[in-house]
């Protein structure tokens, strides 16, 4: 045999190797991660939110059926009391070996005032029943998040938001709501009644009490026509505040190592009903997958291939009620960290959020998603007096995402970004007296409904300092 | 040729053996117009299980759909009990039912998978 010969069957077995080799690495990387026991040593139920990042075996699990039954269970539950709402929070807001409370059982709406497009809703209707709810009466709530499985408490407690110039979070939308406070007691508070306390619990984390029924400003129902398109990443980050300007919704999904972005839109239309068609956005995510699992290691090669795949992509429209196209299904389980920046800060902080991933975090394929939130007065509102552009990272749920604290979350505190409470972050209390002007008020009318903290858990004592 | 031989009176008798007609894929509609009939636990299965299990997009078996869910029936109960349990694939532990019992979850998949009777 030549040297010749032997040096290419060589080279053929070398790169055989390698690829047996990147394939291993893949399959051990992408197995399923170890799961928590079904039940402890005591026989309890496993709890666990919707990314599988945290867990909790509670005691008690208790669903009062109404607000008499709720007020009669608070002053007696073991601590920490946690409220559920749909697990859907990244971070450890529910976990106890207390009681856990879902509102599972006080859902539905309350009543409706037709003339002034506003409902009464028990808060523990999940948005996705609360559509059609609102629909039924000739109503809509003004804006939605990405997803729609949350309960409205859970949705309101933590600041959950969907995107629009002109559009405040979802809290933005409460005029007025009943809070059973830990001793029992029920407050009705608004503007205009025990201020303070709506001031503060708006946005309370559960943290407050719990919430038993929420009066919403909504709407009239609006059909939308909804666009989805693909878009130089360049040309769109150059032209986001006129097209942020220019709709009623927008928001972009920058897709890593492609050179390219999604730009969803949605905008008030009267044209006919022309209802969404499947979804396609699980297929582009694993796909998208398989770029980054065969070209991790030539971030060239991968962009070059993807921007090629991507071109010529035509352009997803959809008509129908609102409700119907602002929320999406998602089906592959992620774990995000999401920033609020001061919105004139949004744009420079996501180039260098884009040039740290695809220089330093070869693994990540999923999107990095953009939105604007119009600000409002909610005392613990990440949006608190300021127009808010949000940038958010994610993650497979089986990739690692400790990237997020080492190279995203210094870039987004460095922009004045105040985190989503219901995602990844590393803040802690004095961080957050920082941010939050009405910090020292929230707290002291914290104490003053729950002086024991019986509502805290670690990681809330942690949060708030308590 | 000798192998379908073999098969055919296999599967013939295993026919015959069921009475069953083969089951039939389910569109969203008709998902989404199954409920337990225990008012309990149509409940839980309304706070729950149905947001995901009557939509395709959500790549949940959707509820009643045995050509779905007869695949996932021969891994067995228990199997399907934990995986429900711990969370599996796009599934979340619990499957978002927070005051489900072990029971509860059971009679749920039974339901789902188009077993209660």
């Amino acid at each position: 045999m030549s040297t010749r010969r032997k040096v290419m069957l060589g080279g053929a077995g070398l790169l055989a190797l390698g690829g047996a080799g990147l394939a291993g690495r893949r399959a051990w990387l992408d197995r399923e991660p170890d799961l928590p026991a079904a039940t402890d040593a005591r026989g309890r139920l496993l709890w666990s939110n919707w990314a599988g990042t945290e867990s909790a075996y509670p005691a008690a699990r208790a669903a009062p059926a109404d607000e008499a039954e709720l007020a009669a269970l608070l002053p007696r539950a073991a601590a920490p009391i946690r409220p559920v709402g749909a697990g859907h929070s990244f971070t450890a807001l529910v976990p106890t070996d207390g009681t856990m409370l879902a509102l599972d059982r006080m859902s539905g709406l309350v009543s409706a005032d037709r003339a002034n497009a506003t409902a009464t809703v028990r808060a523990g209707t999940r948005l996705s029943a609360l559509g059609p709810a609102l629909a039924a009466v000739g109503q809509e709530m003004p804006n939605l998040p990405d997803i729609n499985k949350q309960t409205l408490a859970g949705a309101l407690a933590t600041g959950t938001h969907g995107t629009g110039k002109d559009y405040t979070a979802l809290h933005g939308a409460v005029t007025a709501m009943r809070l059973v406070a830990p001793d029992g007691g029920v407050r009705e508070c608004s503007r205009d009644a025990d201020a303070e306390l709506f001031h503060a619990a708006r946005v309370g984390l559960g943290a407050f009490g719990v919430l038993s029924q929420v009066t919403l400003q909504n709407q009239p129902l609006t059909r939308v026509r909804k666009v989805v398109r693909l878009i130089d990443t360049e040309e769109l980050l150059a032209s986001w505040p006129a097209l942020a300007a220019n709709h009623r919704n927008a928001e972009f999904l920058v897709l890593p190592f492609t050179g390219k972005s999604a730009l969803i839109t949605h905008d008030v239309t009267f044209d006919p009903v022309s209802p969404r068609g499947p979804d396609q956005d699980a297929d582009t995510l694993m796909s998208l997958k398989r770029l980054r699992d065969l070209f991790e290691f030539t971030p060239g090669l991968r962009k070059s291939l993807a921007s090629r795949l991507l071109a010529d992509v035509p352009p997803e429209i959809a008509i129908d009620e609102g409700w119907k196209l602002l929320s999406n299904e998602r089906p592959v389980r992620f774990k995000e960290m999401e920033y609020h920046l001061p919105i004139e800060r949004q744009v420079e902080a996501l180039r260098e959020v884009i040039r740290r991933i695809e220089s330093r975090a070869t693994d990540v394929f999923f999107p990095i998603e953009a939105r604007i939130i119009a600000p409002d007065d909610a005392w613990l509102s990440p949006f608190y007096q300021r127009a808010s552009g949000s940038i958010a990272v994610h993650a497979w749920y089986k990739d690692e995402h400790d990237w997020m604290f080492r190279l995203i979350e210094p870039v987004l505190r460095e922009a004045g970004g105040r985190p989503h409470w219901g995602k990844l972050h590393s803040l802690g209390a004095a961080d957050l007296a920082a941010l939050y002007p009405m910090w020292r008020e929230a707290q002291a009318v914290r104490r003053s409904v729950d002086p024991q903290g019986r509502m805290l858990n670690p990681y809330l004592q942690r949060l708030l300092g308590a | 040729m000798r192998q379908l031989a073999i098969l055919l009176p296999a599967l013939v008798l295993a026919g015959c053996g069921t009475g069953e007609a083969p089951p039939r894929p389910l569109t969203q509609e008709q998902s989404a117009a199954l409920r337990p009939a225990d008012a309990r636990l149509a409940g839980l299965y309304d706070n729950s299980c149905r947001a995901c299990h009557t939509v395709k997009d959500s790549l949940a078996p959707l509820t009643g759909d045995r050509t779905l869910w007869d695949p996932r029936w021969t891994q067995g109960e228990a199997a399907l009990l934990s995986a429900v349990l711990q969370g599996k694939k796009a599934m979340p532990a619990g499957g978002q039912c927070f005051t489900c019992t072990a029971d509860d979850y059971r009679a749920l998949i039974r339901f789902m998978a188009g077993r209660d009777s």
